[in-house]
């Protein structure tokens, strides 16, 4: 009974990890093309933008609403845990995404259609520094007693090392949106965002490089995991292999390649995700509580397996329907007419 | 004001503000996809255009509704973890599996048809289009049928029991088909169709008051008719199948919904009130005008009541609701707009039968295309006073009889509630002017009966690659 128990709280553990890296891929380009909407040189370039995210912003913003829920029932501590201690940043993301979300509706019936582009870009960056902000947090681990209750301060979660990891996601946001922009778009635009992509591989590679380095120096109980024999070599690997992918992405930059710059950094947020999925691991708040003190009844884990394991290939594939419909560079907007 | 330092109002106050915020949205989206996907089917039947640009032109209004949906609901879910953390440690086995579920199955399919149903018409063949808009349609509803099981879970919570401060499920069916689900799942699919067939229709009718495309929207009135034909009188009938419950499940809401201070006993009649103002220091209504004997004819169509119906000093006064008022006047603004809603639709189809409605003639009635534009934000006031009903009702209690609201609560610092609360209020109110424009203007500007028809003006590009797509460039239809 124990072994199932402890492997069903594994299970929702991944499938968690999924639901978090599907949302921080496909919202980070959303979120990525926002943020550089704001660096656009003109309204057109930010029309195209915007329209290049159209059809496809609300079903990648679903993804956090069905982590939130998933996290809410296999988890249920650790969600009010995790929320209570992040009320700041999670509003912070929350209002960011209400800019952002009513941003697209709005500008398509205004007149003043400057306004709503810059409360997109803006909400677009709000949203990914508070989202920085609390993944920076929950690495660095949350106050809790021995029941797993938040007994911090409402601003606990604000630090140099949160400050660090929040700009870092920021600058990996900036990049996939860069390398779907170079996907999506042509010409003049392309190009520069063919700039916008090496310069946030660059400050990318910093982020993560400073990360890595702090994580094992600042934090003692990442050290003693991180330089555990023989898990060390897996642990180093990982810095290794993003090292060689940024390279891999600056090269196919230089080549003007149109698809492979999103794969490679598609490959290297997951790369990060399974580093960081590694070093939590089995923490479902760090640094005190596993993921088996916190998983509801193991009737509650299989019921939502049943129900939401069945469904998880059902939505990848109309989502990737979604892709293929809608393939190709961005038309003009055609928008309701 | 010192609930200004009682982080439990301020987090009440907060669920408060934005859920009824939120519901003004998603109600409509609701129940116009199920419109949507009416008025399609009989495009694809019948291949008149007009019908695609009904379908177009509504889809307008769903999709600026759909996107505030999505905005204001964000704050919905994440709000059980940071202001109601030891409710959802408490509950979460059963009620966070719901929301994964409501997550998963309805939203997304809702959000991930939505691009297809939109600009998809010149990129897939017409039956896919139509899956797609049923599909939207389908998540819509079944968004509703997993909130409302989770509400009604809490009204009436079954499938397990509370050990040590956790609800410890048995039985997660019978905690899905818990004894209110059914009715109060109903209640609210036909609330949502209800509110959206009088905004459609009282929409309609200004246009059609205003001489514009009248043959247009005389078509869309008639539908919006003929689905109200089975919608409002249905719609009544479920309520009093709630009321009943109500009474037999949640007797402390029944009391405030009616506002009795003293119990009734069985075998004799009781006077049912319709205006009264109650009072909660002296725990009687200062006034009242009553129906005598009214109360065994609603609740059991006979006079003398078969069970006593209780007042509320039956409890004490922390075991029972507070704000007696403001249920009592929901209540009834409720079930008032309701019966107002099926005379409006009864009279309506009167005039249709006497030849009153045809294109020609239907700019005749002006009386009642006025009452049609008056009704349109009616449903809006009915599902909010439903809700308050449902849930202010509820009180003390977050789980009925089970976790007291004020022991569900985070411990947050009052002053961070109460920023969070400002900023909501804010954002929201800004929201709700903000759709109000721009919903009137879409209304102003007109459907554009200029739009290229698909499989008559153009093909479906599914064969083409979208390069040689060439948008349509035709000017939209002037302002008037």
């Amino acid at each position: 009974m124990e072994n199932l128990e402890h492997f069903l709280a594994q299970v929702w553990f991944v499938i968690l990890a999924l639901f978090l890296f599907l949302y921080v891929m496909l919202d980070g380009f959303d979120l990525g093309v926002g943020i550089l909407s704001l660096t656009s040189s003109n309204d057109d370039r930010r029309d195209i933008l915007m329209t290049s995210l159209g059809n496809i912003w609300d079903a990648n913003e679903t993804w956090l609403v069905l982590m939130g829920g998933a996290l809410f029932g296999a988890f249920p501590l650790a969600y009010g845990t995790i929320l209570n201690a992040l009320y700041i940043p999670i509003f912070g993301m929350i209002f960011g995404l209400i800019f952002r979300a009513v941003s697209f509706e709005f500008r398509e019936h205004s007149t003043n259609k400057v306004f709503w582009n810059v409360a997109f870009g803006v909400g677009s960056f709000m949203a990914a520094l508070f989202q920085g902000f609390a993944l920076g947090s929950i690495l660095e681990g949350i106050k809790v007693d021995e029941s797993g209750h938040f007994i911090g301060s409402m601003w606990d979660w604000l630090d140099w090392r949160s400050l660090l990891v929040a700009l870092t996601l920021i600058q990996g946001y900036v990049l996939i949106g860069s390398t779907y922009l170079i996907l999506k778009t042509e010409g003049e635009l392309q190009t520069s965002h063919y700039r916008t992509a090496k310069l946030a591989a660059w400050t990318t590679l910093i982020g993560a490089i400073l990360i890595t380095i702090a994580t094992p120096v600042v934090y003692e109980n990442a050290r003693a995991k991180l330089f555990h024999q023989p898990e060390v070599y897996l642990f180093s690997l990982i810095p290794v292999l993003g090292v060689l992918l940024i390279g891999l992405l600056i090269q196919s930059l230089n080549r003007k390649a149109e698809t492979t710059p999103l794969v490679w950094t598609v490959l290297l947020f997951l790369l990060t995700f399974v580093g960081l999925g590694l070093v939590v691991f089995p923490y479902i708040i760090p640094p005190g509580i596993t993921i088996y003190q916190a998983a509801a009844a193991p009737s509650a884990l299989v019921f939502m397996i049943i129900f939401i394991g069945f469904l998880i290939p059902i939505m990848l594939f109309y989502n990737i329907y979604n892709y293929i419909v809608f393939r190709g560079k961005v038309a003009g907007t055609h928008y309701g007419e | 004001m010192d609930f200004l330092s009682d982080t439990v109002a301020l987090s009440r106050m907060q669920f408060a503000l934005t859920a009824i915020f939120h519901m003004l949205w998603p109600v409509l989206t609701t129940g116009m996809g199920i419109y949507l996907v009416i008025v399609e089917g009989m495009w694809l039947k019948t291949r008149n255009p007009d019908y695609y640009h009904h379908a177009r032109f509504w889809a307008k209004l769903y999709v600026l509704n759909f996107g505030i949906g999505v905005a204001s609901g964000l704050p919905m879910e994440f709000q059980f973890g940071t202001n109601w953390a030891p409710f959802s440690e408490a509950v979460g086995d059963f009620f966070g599996s719901i929301l994964g579920f409501e997550a998963s199955m309805a939203f997304m399919l809702e959000a991930g048809f939505l691009g297809i149903m939109l600009f998809g018409w010149e990129r897939v063949n017409p039956v896919i289009h139509y899956f797609a808009t049923i599909m939207v349609a389908f998540g819509a509803n079944l968004s509703t049928f997993w909130i409302l099981a989770a509400n009604s879970w809490l009204q009436t919570p079954a499938g397990g029991e509370m050990v040590n401060g956790k609800f410890v499920v048995d039985d997660y069916f019978q905690a899905i088909l818990n004894p209110f689900m059914l009715n109060s799942v109903s209640h609210m699919f036909l609330a949502t169709l209800e509110t959206s067939l009088f905004v459609i229709g009282g929409i309609s009718a200004w246009y059609i008051l205003n001489n514009r495309h009248q043959a247009f929207f005389a078509r869309s009135l008639k539908i919006v008719l003929a689905t109200a034909i089975a919608v409002t009188p249905l719609q009544i009938y479920i309520g009093h199948l709630s009321a009943e419950q109500v009474a037999d499940y949640q007797p402390t809401k029944l009391a405030a919904m009616e506002a009795k201070w003293e119990t009734s006993p069985a075998g004799q009649p009781a006077p049912w009130s319709v205006v009264a103002l109650p009072n909660n220091q002296t725990e009687q209504n200062d006034w009242e005008i009553s129906i005598p004997n009214g109360l065994g004819y609603i609740l059991e169509f006979k006079k003398n009541l078969s069970k006593p119906v209780l007042g509320l000093k039956e409890w004490k006064p922390e075991d029972r609701p507070r704000m007696v008022g403001l249920i009592y006047y929901a209540f009834r603004i409720m079930s008032g707009i309701g019966f107002f809603l099926a005379g409006l639709m009864s009279i309506s189809v009167i005039q249709w039968l006497r030849g009153k409605l045809s294109p020609e003639a239907i700019a005749e009635q002006k009386w009642l295309l006025r009452i049609w534009i008056l009704a349109a934000p009616l449903g809006y006031i009915a599902v909010e006073s439903g809700w308050i009903v449902r849930c202010v009702g509820r009180q003390p209690w977050v789980v009925y009889g089970q976790i007291r609201t004020a022991d569900g609560v985070s411990h947050l610092p009052a002053s961070e509630v109460l920023t969070s609360l400002v900023i909501f209020a804010v954002i929201y109110t800004a929201l709700f002017i903000c759709a109000l424009f721009f919903g009137s203007r879409i209304i102003r500007q007109g459907p554009n009966l200029e739009l290229p028809v698909p499989g008559i003006d153009t093909q479906p590009a599914l064969e083409t690659t979208p390069a040689e797509f060439v948008p349509d460039q035709r000017p939209i239809e002037a302002e008037q």
